[in-house]
């Protein structure tokens, strides 16, 4: 194996995006029958290196290379024809179409020209057995749950027969049962001499699976070597370049204060009849696996989406805020995961953004004070350290300083509630710690935080009180020392329910 | 090199520049063309579509399309005769009546937008389609010609030898150049274009902005088809159809993006002289209507090809 | 048994495809009944021939529209493509070629048309929106060129053949239904939903989606000039202007068979439903006696209940 020709490589590549360089002379090679780990930090250039790898993408400089020949131009269709497969972290499926048709989308087996059923009803079943997926295969994928959608995607991969495999953050919405399947596969194709790179967050797995590791720290390689000569810890040190100890700010004494949100039976999307109480000074943490209805229990809060509650309470008040500006009005604010599409208006400028929320605040009469804006913006600007022009587009700021903008709209209000959903995902360590301190001033200036994180350190080390999410229930709720990852993990599972309930400190 | 590039980054000049040079080529090569009496009918005609198109590019800014514009240049254009009432001696009862009618069909529009959450293609296509068999029914299909004198007085008089119409039309421009430049709707109602989600939940209203926004496209529209009215001195039905399509492409040739969120007015008030201009260039060379339609979509299609592409998604 | 196997998944998978239509295709049987109860003359062949002979133009500008729809566009050059289509056949029938040589020409003529208007949404990144605007006045204008006021010659069998007394255009509009469901069973036919509904997902998995892009326009553009040779045999001659109310009936009937704007969003069976739903409502109207204005008015009314109504419910379902 030792003399085997890497199967896909990328050679010193650079690719960069409105500016901003997000992968500096980048290195790596698969080998056949080898598990290649590639981990980083969000935000570190992983997906876009597998865009390039798989020809979404074309690198401003540096080589693709499969077999060991450079390829000028890789497209999709090229890379596939190559026998290069990719499980994207973006779903690839097309809702309408069916299980079948999604599977062999782009690899159509054909007689006459036609789509040939017959072949791909067998080829398909055959994969569908090999993943577990025993669903209808003329079912629209549409009416699929997340977890199986995935599923789907990684069939649609092995169907391509590949050579070369490329898992992004594949176990990210499984189940265990489902990661147990997609475990198995993969060491079935490794013997069978495929090559394989997986992405992932979760260094247990990735300890279990793997035998080589690449890690990319703000697009440079800081490691490319074998996982046996490393453990766990070293791994997070190459990751993020420091201990991640020094990353949180220390918690203070718990000293509950008044009763800022209280709510009984509280129903909105998937959540169903939570009650939790939350108090003034306090960071409250909502843990779970993706999609357990951390999102809408916040956008239930916010009055982005229909929610009810049998008794809801906010400042003293009954009821909840019915739609977003009356929930503005009343000092709540929400800070959206996904920035891009939710939280900013990327091709406006940065001053544009932060402006937003305070026009009307600012309007002399009809019109606006452009002076009371530029200060307040300018102010913002220093505050938050973002440097630069702020009638770049938004768009041209990194992960971090985008979230320190959507972060800053919302400071002129003077907020007394902030609901944040997963605010540090895809922001470099340093902004995350200036968040992780801001978050921290706004409790102890007497603010109400509440948290959504898929990053279970950060409810550890940060929260105050977390609350476990599961199938749109409260799992459990955790304070203090009962806060750990065990605890966390265990309640969004389901498995030790009982012991973190019996832990939890009322 | 550089000035160049600032003049291709900035769409409104760019189509501000073409319209001179057109102008200037076209003064220089035909008889006729530069003298002040065919450059004022030229704006005279411009004040019509710029008007109507002052509502559509607000509402190309949010994001959406009024395919009602003519309808309701049409049915103001009509009704103005007949409702204005005849105790009335100024007029100005039967005009804002007109405005009124407008407007209200305008919020049916937005209502229609937001609440029964149709696209705003369909809903104003609809509203359209409805408006056509409504004027007809109420109307009865001939010509009414006008008497009300506040509308004879907007569309003849000529103070200090500009056309009323022009004075409406500059009057217009400022009040939506302010209220998209230095009014917090204006703000609102672009960032609504570029990200409906990120504004809604930075306690943006769609509903209300919604409303007001198709409002006043309808109010711009009404004001269009009165103008039209009285230069025209005779309402019919169809006459405000070949204002649509002028008005969607005096915004796009402004440089504003169909797809929202990007743009301003003062790239839609060279725009409608733009196209009037190619228009009148068209009549010029005295080609048939078939060769004169060719010409305006191709030069349409140039012109896009200059300041209408959209970035890469 | 794998060959019974491959049926089952093409079968399973074109059924599947009826999932929501069944309240389309319930209030389309309701208005057919209540049209043949009002004028029982629709179940005699010459009846029949004349109502599928109404549908018929309707049917193909509604799939010519309903395939950019699904493929995330629109198009709102169908009404001149119509006029250019009649205005073609009736200036080429005469010619030396006959028939066949205008069949010809107008196929050439819609594909060619379609195809550009592909190109220039696909690689020069325009939005289809204002292409097609632009496209209407040069197409509408060529067929003002071809034939300035109306006029021409179409062969009187071919008139007879396809609008008298024989159901030929409803044979020729299952023909071209079979054609349209061949062409789906393809990997770009099927392209044509996945790119509209997830383009870059569609990218990503090798679907070529600038091609696909360029032939759903060509074959839009085939379609609707068919449409106007219909619509020229049936009238007998050509008119340059005769295809304008075209447009928007195209996405009212599409929109009417719940296709939806964003792409990837509906069926090719819906849409045709919602041409012949459109199609009964209007001779309806037209035999109760409504005044063709009063159509108008109920059609824009129709147009705004079709898609208000399913989301009122989804939202009422939501709320509950």
């Amino acid at each position: 194996m030792k003399d085997a020709k890497p199967l896909l490589e990328a050679r010193q590549v650079f690719k960069g995006f409105f500016g901003n360089p997000v992968l500096k002379g980048v290195d790596i090679a698969l080998f056949p029958g080898r598990v290649h780990a590639l981990l980083g930090e969000n935000g570190a250039g992983k997906s876009t290196l597998i865009n390039l790898l798989s020809g979404a993408l074309q690198p401003d400089d540096g080589t693709i290379a499969v077999d060991g020949q450079p390829v000028e131009r890789l497209s999709p269709a090229s890379a596939r024809a190559a026998g290069i497969a990719v499980v994207q972290q973006e779903l690839s499926l097309a809702g309408e179409l069916s299980i079948a048709e999604n599977i062999g989308l782009g690899a159509y087996p054909r007689r006459f020209g036609l789509i040939d059923y017959q072949a791909l009803h067998k080829g398909v079943r055959q994969v569908c057995d090999m993943v577990g997926l025993t669903e209808p295969l003329a079912m629209p994928v549409a009416s699929l749950a997340l977890g199986r959608r995935q599923m789907v995607e990684i069939a649609k991969a092995m169907f391509r027969k590949p050579r070369v495999l490329i898992l992004d953050e594949p176990t990210s919405s499984l189940s265990a049962h489902e990661a147990g399947i997609l475990a198995g596969l993969i060491a079935t194709l490794r013997d069978r001499g495929v090559g394989l790179l997986y992405i992932s967050h979760r260094l247990n797995e990735v300890q279990a699976l793997c035998s080589h590791v690449t890690v990319l720290k703000d697009g440079v390689v800081t490691a490319d070597q074998s996982l046996a000569e490393i453990d766990g810890k070293g791994l997070v040190r190459l990751m993020v370049g420091r201990e991640t100890g020094e990353l949180f700010p220390p918690r203070p004494p718990a000293c509950p204060g008044a009763i800022r949100i209280s709510v009984e039976g509280f129903s909105a999307g998937l959540v169903r009849d939570a009650g939790f109480t939350a108090r003034v000074g306090e960071i409250v943490g909502i843990g779970g696996l993706v999609g357990q209805g951390q999102e809408d229990l916040l956008l239930g809060l916010y009055g982005a989406i229909p929610a009810k509650a049998a008794r809801a309470e906010i400042d003293g008040k009954p009821g909840l805020p019915g739609r977003v500006t009356e929930a503005n009005a009343a000092g709540i604010v929400y800070v959206p995961a996904d920035r891009k599409h939710e939280g900013l208006v990327l091709p406006h400028s940065i001053a544009s953004n932060i402006i937003l929320p305070s026009l009307g605040r600012l309007a002399r009469g009809a019109f606006r004070d452009r002076s009371a804006e530029t200060g307040l913006i300018a102010d913002l600007a220093k505050k938050l350290t973002i440097k630069g022009d702020v009638a770049r587009p938004v768009q041209a700021l990194s992960g971090g300083n985008q979230q320190k903008v959507a972060l800053a709209k919302w400071l002129p209000l003077d907020p007394s509630v902030f609901l944040l959903n997963d605010p540090t995902r895809g922001v470099d360590i340093e902004t995350k710690r200036e968040i992780y301190l801001m978050l921290r001033n706004f409790a102890s200036e007497g603010r109400l935080v509440i948290l959504a994180s898929s990053d279970t350190p950060e409810l550890v080390n940060l929260c105050d009180r977390v609350v476990v999410l599961r199938e749109g229930r409260i799992a459990a709720e955790l304070t203090g020392h009962a806060i750990t990852e065990e605890a966390i993990v265990g309640a969004a599972m389901g498995v030790t329910e009982r012991v973190a309930d019996k832990e939890a400190v009322q | 090199m550089s000035i160049v590039r600032t003049v291709f980054r900035n769409p409104p000049l760019l189509t501000f520049l073409l319209v001179a040079l057109v102008w200037i080529v076209a003064s220089l090569t035909l008889r006729g063309f530069g003298a002040y009496g065919h450059l004022r009918y030229l704006l005279e005609l411009a004040a019509v579509i710029g008007i109507a198109a002052a509502g559509q590019t607000l509402v190309i800014l949010m994001g959406g399309i009024d395919l009602s514009v003519g309808a309701v240049i049409t049915v103001t254009a009509i009704l103005v005769p007949l409702i204005s009432p005849a105790w009335d001696p100024t007029g100005l009862a039967g005009v804002g009546l007109a405005l009124l009618i407008a407007v209200g069909i305008g919020l049916l529009n937005g209502a229609g937008a937001t609440y029964l959450r149709v696209p705003p293609i369909i809903m104003t296509l609809a509203m359209a389609t409805f408006l056509q068999g409504l004027l007809v029914i109420v109307a009865g299909g001939s010509a009414v010609t006008v008497q009300n004198p506040a509308v004879i007085l907007l569309g003849q008089a000529r103070p200090l030898g500009v056309p009323a119409g022009v004075l409406l039309w500059i009057v217009v421009s400022a009040v939506v150049l302010l209220l998209i430049h230095r009014m917090p709707i204006g703000a609102r109602f672009l960032a609504l274009g570029a990200n409906p989600l990120a504004a809604r939940l930075s306690g943006v209203s769609i509903t209300r902005n919604t409303l007001v926004l198709y409002a006043l496209s309808g109010f711009f529209a009404g004001l269009a088809g009165i103008l039209l009215l009285g230069m025209n001195r005779q309402g019919y039905v169809g006459i405000g159809d070949p204002y649509l399509l002028t008005s969607i492409a005096a915004v796009v040739l402004g440089g504003t993006s169909i797809l929202g969120g990007r743009g301003t007015y003062a790239g839609t008030i060279p725009g409608a002289i733009l196209l009037v201009t190619t228009t009148a260039l068209i009549t010029v060379v005295n080609a048939s209507p078939g060769w004169r339609s060719i010409m305006f979509g191709t030069l349409i299609l140039a012109l896009l090809l200059i300041s209408g592409r959209e970035a890469r998604r | 048994m794998s060959a019974s196997a491959s049926n089952w998944l093409y079968g399973a998978v074109q059924h599947r495809r009826n999932r929501g239509l069944g309240g389309l295709y319930v209030v389309v049987a309701a208005f057919l009944v209540l049209y043949a109860a009002l004028f029982p003359g629709i179940l005699s062949i010459g009846g029949f021939s004349k109502f599928t002979q109404n549908w018929f133009p309707l049917a193909l500008v509604t799939m010519a529209q309903a395939l950019l729809m699904l493929n995330g566009g629109i198009t709102l050059a169908i009404g001149p493509l119509v006029s250019l289509g009649a205005v073609i056949a009736a200036t080429t029938m005469g010619g030396a070629f006959g028939v066949p040589g205008g069949l010809l020409a107008v196929s050439i003529a819609g594909i060619a048309i379609g195809a550009i208007t592909g190109v220039v949404v696909a690689h020069l990144r325009l939005p289809a929106i204002i292409v097609t605007l632009a496209g209407s006045f040069i197409i509408g204008g060529a067929a003002l060129i071809l034939l300035p006021r109306p006029g021409g010659f179409v062969p009187d069998w071919l008139s007879n053949a396809l609008a008298g007394h024989t159901p030929i255009a409803f044979v020729v509009l299952v023909v071209i239904v079979g054609h349209w469901k061949l062409f789906l069973a393809t990997p770009l036919g099927l392209g044509i939903y996945a790119a509209g509904d997830n383009p870059l997902g569609a990218f990503r998995s090798g679907v070529p989606i600038e091609r696909v892009k360029i032939v759903s326009f060509a074959l839009s553009g085939l379609l609707a000039a068919l449409a106007g040779l219909f619509v020229a045999a049936q009238t007998g001659s050509g008119d340059p202007v005769i295809g304008t109310p075209f447009t928007l009936n195209s996405i009212a009937a599409a929109v009417l068979g719940g296709v939806g704007f964003i792409g990837g969003k509906g069926t090719m069976r819906g849409a045709i439903c919602g041409s012949l739903l459109l199609s009964v409502m209007i001779n309806v109207m037209f035999f109760l006696g409504f005044p063709p204005v009063a159509q108008y008015v109920a059609q824009g009314l129709i147009i705004v209940g079709a898609v208000a109504v399913p989301e009122l419910l989804a939202q009422w379902r939501a709320g509950r």
